[in-house]
């Protein structure tokens, strides 16, 4: 049975269109109408018609029809459905009618009548997947068929704000990511023991090799990494007490990044502001989860012990390193002289700065506190010594772990983990309002 | 004048800088109370705190890697080898081997293993099996197969509990367990210095201490979750961790089947979770949880009299023995059963569960470990020396599997039942683990440095 059959429109040809020029104007107006009417109807069949062929329903409806008439043979039965899993009451009609047509075609027909066979289905789910049971009572018999579905992708609303937040899925993982990094030559991430390298497919990325890092010592809880581009072909990779560099080697023969770890206390770079010619680093607790506080080169006031940083342009012209302390506090460091943030309550130790174009230019999105369920982002803007708010919070899906730039700074990563704590990594992007 | 003042005032205190909640913190010491013995398998609180096993399962139950970097199977799951991590070292300070694993696991499990042989090649670990052993992985999760250290280098047995875990003993005296932070931890340091648990305060002690910021994390049973967050505690309840049920003995006068599956009917299941739980169970006739299955329903939990009546028929069993493994609620419900069972023609007698005779009826707890629900069925069925283990993993053949296991009616599945824990101001992050255990080496302390 075909349930999506083909929907042909005629449409007028072009050649048809050119030899109208030739006819009146109240001519030409009303093959517009047509025209656009013809269109309308196409596009308004092709939407209702992909919307049938997309029903989530009728693969299971179909496998179950197939399993209970697999048990029942030919013949009349009574069929009713009972929904305890989340599927919305408004489906159920919908299903019991994809139920009835799929029986029928293997010759079960579904009647009212009491003393007929029995068809109980239930359209359950646990704690991973939808799972429908069809219970076929023949007489004092009664067997069993069942079929499990996948769940649906939760579908995100956008926050909306003074600038719009959005956020765009780059890649899952089971394992922790720490960070990643779009290259000329792939994706780059950053795990907790190895170094994933992903081409683009046409259905996003997919691993292509993945080299050990081989540390000589365990990672904290809660780590933390660092990968900065290092050149179009090259990267610099930084976990607790080892540091990496790769380098794509593009020759036909290799066409295969190259990857060195080695032991290093090094500090770890900063993320740069455009005005500082010479690349600020600092200082990492490689036995805990938190820079140290030392700067280097100086920025002119020692921080205290802190967890993220960013740099934003100040309406003077010059720059003000932002540092979140371990301390729960946010700080600025502006012309060498430490001063506190307001506002900043509901940060959480995650921050990365977004040159959007939008109001002052530069945004810093923030990590929330972490006191609700779920994580939100939010994109904050500094023109004073107060952090103000300038978008809607925009929930992600778990606990952000990690935030960083991206190379062009026009959008920020976050690395969340998940309830099922599966990794996401998701582009952040504003748009102005 | 005042007003404006106060006003104005009350503005600049909102736009003071406070500070935000962060990243956790690492030192301090958390203090544990607990009733129970914390080395007490299963799940004594201590045992995942100093041991790991060979795998592990994360919060939604998958099974992940832990002192074994990798597995294969071969010879259709007959055979299994699991590499061990590199790099691990037990408290002591001695390496990880495979020698050192396969005689942890021989003094885990002396009979009836999931494995026929288990033994050391190189750095990994083989098991073989007579039958196929698709759940491996997942049982070698379970706390009874955690890793200790069994003999030092010099061959001697080492003095206390030895493992690779997040924390270390340090000592032991007059009811107090002190563990201290392993700082090369293969998983990581965890983040509090230290842990105290202090054993056998009765509860409500326990709940005062906690309320007087003597304790930070504390027990609440089941049965009084209700009673801790009536009292404003902030209580973590789990997902089911633990089966009540019924193992009934099928030789003397319960070898008749039919007997058995009376004993089934008669059970009021609902008013156990209702009355003895306190609505904190859930009434269960299946051995799976619904979240693990979604097919639970297929088991109907309710009380069948008639049934029971009809299935006894007229047959009148010698009175039969029961006991209790376990004490407060558990011997409430062996009492309700009793009942229960009288109404249906049964005479049922408490007796002591440590007693020379098996008893006809054994009221008990069973492990729920881990979220793929074919090695819970396996687990759980083994626990009664009946390993039930479905040829797949689709839920046709897993309800086949528990259905077959069942309709033997040797074991009862009566409530499925949460662990629950209560935690003080100081401590953030804290979550139960797939045990439904505090997983307190990722917890940390709000006050600390």
């Amino acid at each position: 049975m075909n349930r999506n059959p083909e929907v042909k429109v005629q449409l007028p040809a072009p050649n048809d269109i050119i030899r109208a020029n030739e006819k009146s104007a109240e001519t030409m107006k009303a093959m517009k109408l047509i025209r656009w009417a013809a269109m309308g109807l196409s596009v308004l069949l092709a939407v209702s018609s992909s919307a049938a062929a997309t029903s989530p329903w009728e693969q299971p409806a179909a496998a179950l029809a197939e399993q209970i008439a697999g048990i029942l043979g030919p013949g009349q039965a009574h069929l009713s459905i009972r929904n305890v899993s989340r599927i919305s009451s408004e489906d159920v009609p919908a299903i019991r009618k994809l139920l009835e047509q799929d029986l029928k075609m293997h010759g079960v027909t579904v009647s009212d009548d009491e003393s007929a066979n029995s068809i109980r289905v239930t359209l359950s789910e646990n704690a991973r997947a939808r799972l429908w049971v069809a219970e076929v009572v023949e007489g004092s018999v009664t067997q069993v068929a069942m079929v499990q579905l996948s769940p649906d992708g939760e579908q995100r609303a956008q926050a909306v704000g003074g600038l719009t937040l959005r956020t765009e899925r780059v890649l899952t993982s089971r394992e922790p990511v720490l960070a990643a990094l779009e290259t000329a030559n792939g994706l780059v991430v950053l795990e907790t023991e190895q170094i994933v390298f992903e081409t683009r497919g046409p259905d996003g990325w997919h691993e292509q090799s993945r080299v050990s890092i081989g540390q000589r010592r365990p990672l904290p809880r809660d780590p933390k990494g660092v990968l900065i581009p290092d050149g179009g072909a090259q990267f610099e990779a930084w976990l607790a007490g080892t540091q990496c560099r790769g380098s794509y080697d593009p020759a036909p023969s290799q066409g295969q990044w190259m990857v060195s770890c080695y032991a290093s206390d090094d500090p770890w770079p900063l993320t740069q502001s455009d005005q500082t010619a010479v690349p600020v680093k600092a200082f990492f607790n490689g036995a805990r989860n938190y820079f140290t506080g030392v700067i280097t080169p100086s920025v002119g006031a020692d921080p205290p012990p802190f967890y993220s940083t960013a740099w934003i342009p100040r309406a003077s012209g010059g720059t003000a390193l932002v540092v979140g302390g371990i301390d729960g506090k946010v700080l600025t460091i502006e012309n060498g002289v430490l001063k506190p943030i307001a506002g900043t309550r509901d940060w959480g130790s995650d921050f990365a700065a977004i040159h959007s174009g939008c109001g002052t230019g530069t945004q810093i999105v923030a990590s929330s506190s972490g006191e609700a369920a779920v994580d939100s982002l939010l994109a904050y803007e500094f023109p004073a010594l107060e952090a103000i708010p300038v978008s809607a919070p925009l929930d992600v899906r778990g606990t952000v772990v990690a935030l960083w730039p991206a190379p062009d700074g026009k959008t920020v990563l976050a690395a969340t983990r998940g309830a099922e704590n599966q990794y996401e990594v998701d582009r952040v992007s504003a748009l102005c309002n | 004048m005042y007003r404006r003042f106060a006003i104005s005032c009350f503005v600049a205190l909102l736009t003071l800088p406070t500070a935000a909640r962060t990243r956790p913190h690492y030192g301090g010491t958390l203090r544990v109370e607990i009733e129970g013995d914390p080395w007490q398998p299963p799940n004594g609180i201590a045992r995942r705190l100093v041991f790991d096993g060979l795998t592990t399962l994360d919060t939604t139950g998958a099974v992940q890697s832990a002192l074994a970097s990798g597995w294969e199977s071969d010879n259709a799951n007959h055979r299994w080898q699991f590499r061990l991590r590199p790099g691990v070292y037990f408290h002591d300070g001695s390496p990880l081997t495979s020698t050192a694993v396969v005689q942890s696991l021989n003094l885990d499990c002396p009979a009836n293993c999931p494995w026929a042989t288990v033994h050391a090649v190189g750095s990994t670990v083989v098991f073989t099996g007579d039958s196929p052993m698709p759940n491996l992985p997942a049982l070698l999760a379970g706390d009874e197969f955690l890793i200790a250290l069994t003999a030092t280098a010099d061959g001697k047995t080492p003095s206390g509990n030895i493992g690779t875990g997040p924390f270390q003993v340090t000592s032991f005296n007059n009811g107090l367990l002190a563990l201290g932070a392993n700082e090369t931890c293969w998983q990581g340091r965890p983040l509090a210095d230290a842990i105290e648990i202090r054993v056998h305060p009765a509860v409500h002690d326990q709940w005062l201490d906690l309320s007087v910021g003597r304790a930070d994390v504390v027990e609440v049973p089941v049965e009084m979750v209700r009673q801790a967050q009536q009292q404003r505690l902030t209580v973590l309840v789990s997902q089911p961790a633990f089966l009540l049920a019924l193992e009934v003995t099928d030789s003397g006068a319960l070898v008749n089947p039919m007997l058995r599956a009376a004993i089934a009917a008669s059970i009021d299941r609902s008013a156990l979770a209702n009355v003895i739980f306190q609505k904190q169970g859930e009434a269960t006739a299946s051995l799976l949880p619904r979240s693990l299955t979604g097919f639970a329903f297929l088991f109907p939990v309710d009380r069948d009299l008639n049934k029971a009546h009809e299935l006894r028929g007229g047959l009148n069993a010698p009175t039969l023995t029961l006991s209790v493994d376990g004490d407060g609620a558990l011997r409430l419900a062996a009492q309700r059963i009793a009942l229960n069972l009288k109404e249906a023609g049964f005479n049922a007698q408490e007796v002591d569960a440590g007693g020379a005779q098996r008893a006809d009826l054994m009221l008990r707890t069973i492990p729920l470990e881990g979220g793929e629900a074919a090695a819970v069925l396996e687990s759980v069925s083994r626990s009664v020396g009946a390993p039930a283990i479905p040829p797949d993993s689709s839920p046709t053949s897993l309800y086949r599997a528990e259905r077959d296991f069942l309709d033997r009616h040797t074991l009862i599945p009566l409530v499925d039942l949460p662990r629950a824990y209560a935690s003080g101001a100081r401590v953030r992050d804290l979550a139960l683990d797939a045990h439904g255990l505090p997983d307190l080496a990722s917890a940390s302390l709000e006050d600390a440095p």
